[in-house]
């Protein structure tokens, strides 16, 4: 077990079977058994890109991050062309019979080229130049994301530049800067460029019975769900805020909050703790690399991970605001699954080569 | 590229940093869930059980419309409505059968408002508008089998009058999504105005809408009202509708199909504005059914359609009082201008038969527009020419819009040589202009245009806007025609009924003495030998007719049209004769038939042939 990080496995098997049973639940409340089979199919298909990808050589293929990088944002600028409108999004691409997400794959692309400029500054302190190229490098495919628009997905990019400026190792002056510049962009965002229903969301966290109907309906209902789940909770398939359709987005966004009602605080316990070892492991690869390409990767990939965890967690908690971001490897989406397979199997590509002397 | 093991203890130690921070904040959320699940367990556990917060939507009831004298035109009634809480709703097919077995509707309907009421997720869907006592009984003795459905109190717009004024006050239907992205006023499932008055008055008779928020349990019992906010009632609103000789147009033009249109010649108030067939209002007064709808759209005989504003007829003779007017101010024709009257002409090289087929012998401006004289027109068809008909025409407001507040009024058409090669690919025929001079050939009018245009005849000249609410008055643009033209247009039309050689002189007797011109437009090419009596009654002539009275200072100017009634004089003339002796307080009283009707009948046979005069 020197090649495989067995622990790491262990977590994603634990997620997945969560993933494949609550799964199983909404497709009951929604009528389309389709989903859960789907699901597992994308499950396994995303296993099995993990494990291609751990075989791989992270650091050939961060070689080949410009070329892959270049080829990402020309897809992404080309989406409003190529993409149909659905859902008020232009984020879906059909091919074939499917439609997949590119946005997904282009985080990981993105991953890896901050990787490969990384590579390029051995020194501990980013220095300006370094902090612009890699502010450019991540906010290029945000931004046309954001265009989509696919504010949910522009979101999690944030935490690659955020850790890449972390891990580079930014004056704690400049770390000031960005907080003040991001309380300004924030601010301005809230007077000039969020629609009200997205200021409703947020303010809906202080006060949940503010618009019972409205943003609230669905922070409610899934305080609810997760709640009245008690600590063993109603039973597979038996939760009446998901099988009575009160849950929203129940199959993508507030898939935690079915898991949490039908198996208590139990189970939801057990799915955060396998989330909390696969981020833990992950960190810990990082630390383990070879170099610091390596290292840049895999902590992008962990802080990537733990932020949409957290995020989708605390929105289904009622302490986040409802952002659209997604659960990893448990809610309902072939893109998500295999870009997040594809991500893990860099980091078990990294954990192979941690020795490496090539 | 050579790799030199960079020193990573720095980037290890913000690594584990990470990873301490993330840790630190999963933990942060196990202890949330702790906290909901299990301290407060119990609380969200009441919750989902009495979680059934329900938006019960309170409709505004709609204004109530009066008439001019203050009777209820439009007004509501109470009904109750059945809702369907959708995210409540456990057994569909149970419900529905449920539903059907009641006689609410049948199970078509019920699939298709089901499933619209699952797209709308947490709205509350009206499944029926008017539930019987019997069915509101049924569903409250099955309230625990079925707790998805909720009886509610509403009211329902409701007219005492019927279909007699269906046309005018238009149709209900369900806002549609853009009105609802356009009008925040506007809810799901909320009925506004479609057509008619309830369309165009939709701001001031619709209100808005209120609604309650009840909680719930699982049976779908009342536990509590969180929040109310009751509903603005519409506004009530006043139209010049006179109701009475609404009823008199109305049962004037009983069995047939046709309409009436009479308005204050002043101020252009409509009186009355009456279209048959028409619907029962009812049908449109909650949720009409596909097909139902259907139904009436198929009808042939278009009950839906408002003929009043939206049906083009050829004016026939009615349009020569028009010409006489603009004859004298042009100054082409004196009154005491005559012209002889053999029966028939040969202009163009084409003859035109006059509808008297002896002929008039000599007749001057007055006798002309008495005796309907065609051969009169012709020659001053020919010396106008087309462009001065179509400008008189357009002065008295033909082939525009009079600008009522109803939609879909339709504007006419008046002809020009620009216009035939446009549409028709070919150039104006002279002989054509000929049959234009009698108001035949493509040359429509609509009835209300009729109105405003003779209106224009009796008030000194002023083409006034038609309209149902006061304040929508205007006082009308001033036409610059001299007075002793349009004196000369009137004394012609006053011999039509009381004149000894008038078309319409059998009504002379019995009443207020008014003044008009009758009219009859072919529908179809006359074949020779066939009475119009023998024709298929699709086929038979349009009968029209415009009046006014009294003559010393005219109050209301009628128009009438009776499709395929035949002659103007006896189809469409009593009808005006009605309604204007309604108004002006005298009983019917109908003249014998005076012993000049044959002629008539034979007149009208030539008079087909006469407009059929132009090359085609």
């Amino acid at each position: 077990m020197r090649r495989l990080d067995i622990w790491l496995l262990l977590a994603v098997v634990v997620i997945g079977v969560c993933s494949y049973l609550a799964q199983g639940s909404t497709a009951q409340a929604l009528a389309s058994p389709g989903f859960a089979n789907r699901q597992m199919v994308w499950l396994l298909v995303g296993a099995g890109m993990m494990v291609l990808f751990s075989l791989a050589d992270y650091r050939i293929l961060t070689r080949l991050a410009p070329l892959l990088y270049a080829v990402s944002l020309l897809v992404l600028a080309a989406m409003p062309v190529l993409a149909p409108m659905r859902s008020g999004s232009r984020a879906w691409l059909p091919i074939g019979a499917y439609t997949i997400q590119p946005s997904e794959f282009v985080r990981v692309v993105t991953i890896l080229a901050v990787a490969a400029l990384v590579r390029e500054y051995t020194s501990h302190r980013l220095d300006f130049r370094a902090s612009v190229r890699l502010t450019a490098l991540v906010l290029a495919p945000a931004g046309l994301i954001a265009l989509q628009p696919d504010l949910g997905v522009a979101l999690t990019y944030v935490p690659i530049l955020l850790t890449a400026f972390w891990l580079g190792g930014l004056p704690w002056r400049v770390w000031g800067a960005l907080a003040l510049t991001g309380v300004l962009v924030v601010g301005g965002a809230w007077t000039w460029y969020l629609k009200p229903f997205q200021k409703e969301r947020v303010l809906t966290v202080v006060d949940a019975e503010r618009d019972p109907f409205g943003a609230g309906y669905q922070q409610r209902q899934s305080r609810i769900a997760v709640g009245s789940g008690g600590l063993t909770g109603k039973g597979l398939h038996s939760g009446t805020q998901s099988q009575l359709r009160f849950l929203p987005a129940q199959h993508t966004d507030f898939i935690f909050a079915v898991w949490a009602e039908e198996t208590g605080f139990v189970g939801a316990l057990l799915l955060l703790v396998a989330y909390l070892l696969l981020i833990s492991r992950i960190f810990l690869i990082a630390i383990a690399a070879r170099d610091r390409t390596g290292a840049v990767l895999a902590g992008a990939v962990g802080a990537v991970l733990a932020i949409q965890t957290l995020v989708n967690v605390g929105m289904v908690l009622g302490v986040c605001p409802i952002t659209g971001i997604t659960l990893p490897l448990m809610s309902y989406g072939g893109s998500s699954m295999l870009a997040t397979g594809i991500a893990l199997g860099l980091v078990l590509s990294v954990w192979r080569l941690r020795y490496a002397n090539v | 590229m050579t790799f030199v093991r960079d020193d990573l203890r720095p980037l290890q130690r913000r690594l584990a940093g990470l990873l301490a921070g993330a840790l630190a904040l999963l933990a942060l959320l196990g202890v949330r869930l702790w906290v909901l699940q299990v301290t407060q367990g119990d609380r969200w556990q009441r919750a989902a059980e009495n979680n059934r917060l329900r938006r019960v939507p309170l409709e505004a009831p709609r204004g109530t419309v009066t008439d001019v004298h203050g009777n209820v035109v439009l007004g509501t009634r109470p009904a109750f409505q059945l809702l369907l809480f959708p995210e409540e709703l456990t057994a569909p097919e149970e419900t529905m059968d449920f539903l059907v077995r009641i006689d609410v509707a049948n199970i078509k309907e019920l699939e298709l408002r089901f499933q619209r009421a699952r797209r709308t997720s947490h709205l509350p869907s009206v499944v029926a508008d008017d539930l019987s006592w019997r069915q509101v009984a049924a569903i409250a003795a099955h309230k625990t089998d079925y707790p998805a459905l909720e009886v509610h109190p509403a009211t329902r717009r409701f007219s005492p009058e019927g279909p007699l004024i269906a046309h005018l006050a238009g149709q209900l239907s369900e806002a549609n999504p853009e009105q609802i992205a356009a009008n925040p006023r506007l809810r799901p499932g909320q009925l506004v105005g479609r057509s008619g008055l309830e369309a165009t008055y939709d701001e001031v008779l619709g209100g808005s809408p209120g609604n309650i928020i009840l909680v719930v349990d699982a049976l779908g019992r009342h536990i509590s009202q969180v929040d109310q906010e009751p509903p603005t009632p519409g506004r009530p609103m006043q139209i010049t509708l006179d109701m009475a000789l609404q009823r008199e147009a109305w049962a004037a033009l009983e069995g047939e199909s046709g309409a009436v249109v009479g308005l204050d010649p002043h101020t252009g108030a409509i009186r009355v504005l009456v279209s048959t067939p028409a619907f029962d209002p009812a049908i449109f007064a909650g949720r009409v059914t596909p097909a139902r709808w259907q139904e009436l759209l198929q009808d042939p005989l278009r009950p839906l359609h408002n003929r009043a504003l939206q049906a083009l007829y050829p004016p026939g003779s009615t349009i020569k009082p028009l010409y006489v007017a603009g004859a004298v101010m042009d100054g082409l024709r004196t009154p005491r201008d005559a012209v002889h009257c053999s029966g028939a002409v040969t202009l163009h090289g084409h003859t035109y038969r006059c509808w008297l087929a002896g002929g008039h012998g000599w007749v001057a401006m007055e006798a002309a527009v008495e005796v309907s004289c065609d051969t009169y027109f012709y020659y001053l068809a020919r010396d106008a020419g087309l462009e001065r008909l179509a400008r008189w025409s357009q002065l008295f407001g033909f082939g525009r819009a009079t600008g009522i507040e109803l939609a879909g009024e339709a504007r006419g058409l008046v002809p020009s040589d620009d216009w035939s090669r446009r549409v028709r690919g070919h150039p104006w025929y002279a002989g054509e202009t000929i049959s234009v001079g009698i108001g035949q050939g493509p040359i429509l009018t609509t009835p209300i245009q009729l109105a405003v245009a003779y209106a224009a005849l009796v008030n000194g000249g002023r083409l006034v806007r038609p309209h149902l609410t006061s304040d929508r008055a205007v006082p009308g643009e001033a036409l610059g025609i001299p007075e002793q033209a349009l004196a000369e247009a009137r004394k012609g039309m006053e011999l039509v009924v009381l004149g000894g050689r008038g078309t319409a002189r059998r009504l002379a007797g019995g009443g207020i003495p008014f003044a008009g011109k009758t009219g009859t437009s072919q529908v179809v090419r006359k074949r020779d030998g066939v009475r119009w009596q023998d024709l298929p009654r699709e086929q038979r002539h349009h009968a029209l007719f415009v009046g006014y009275a009294p003559l010393d200072d005219p109050k209301l100017v009628v128009a009438v049209v009776v499709e395929h009634g035949g002659e103007g004089s006896r189809a469409a003339a009593p009808v005006a004769a009605r309604v204007l002796r309604r108004a002006f307080g005298d009983g019917v009283t109908m003249a014998a038939a005076p012993t000049g009707d044959q002629n008539a009948v034979q007149g009208q046979a030539a008079h087909e042939q006469a407009g059929e005069g132009g090359p085609s």
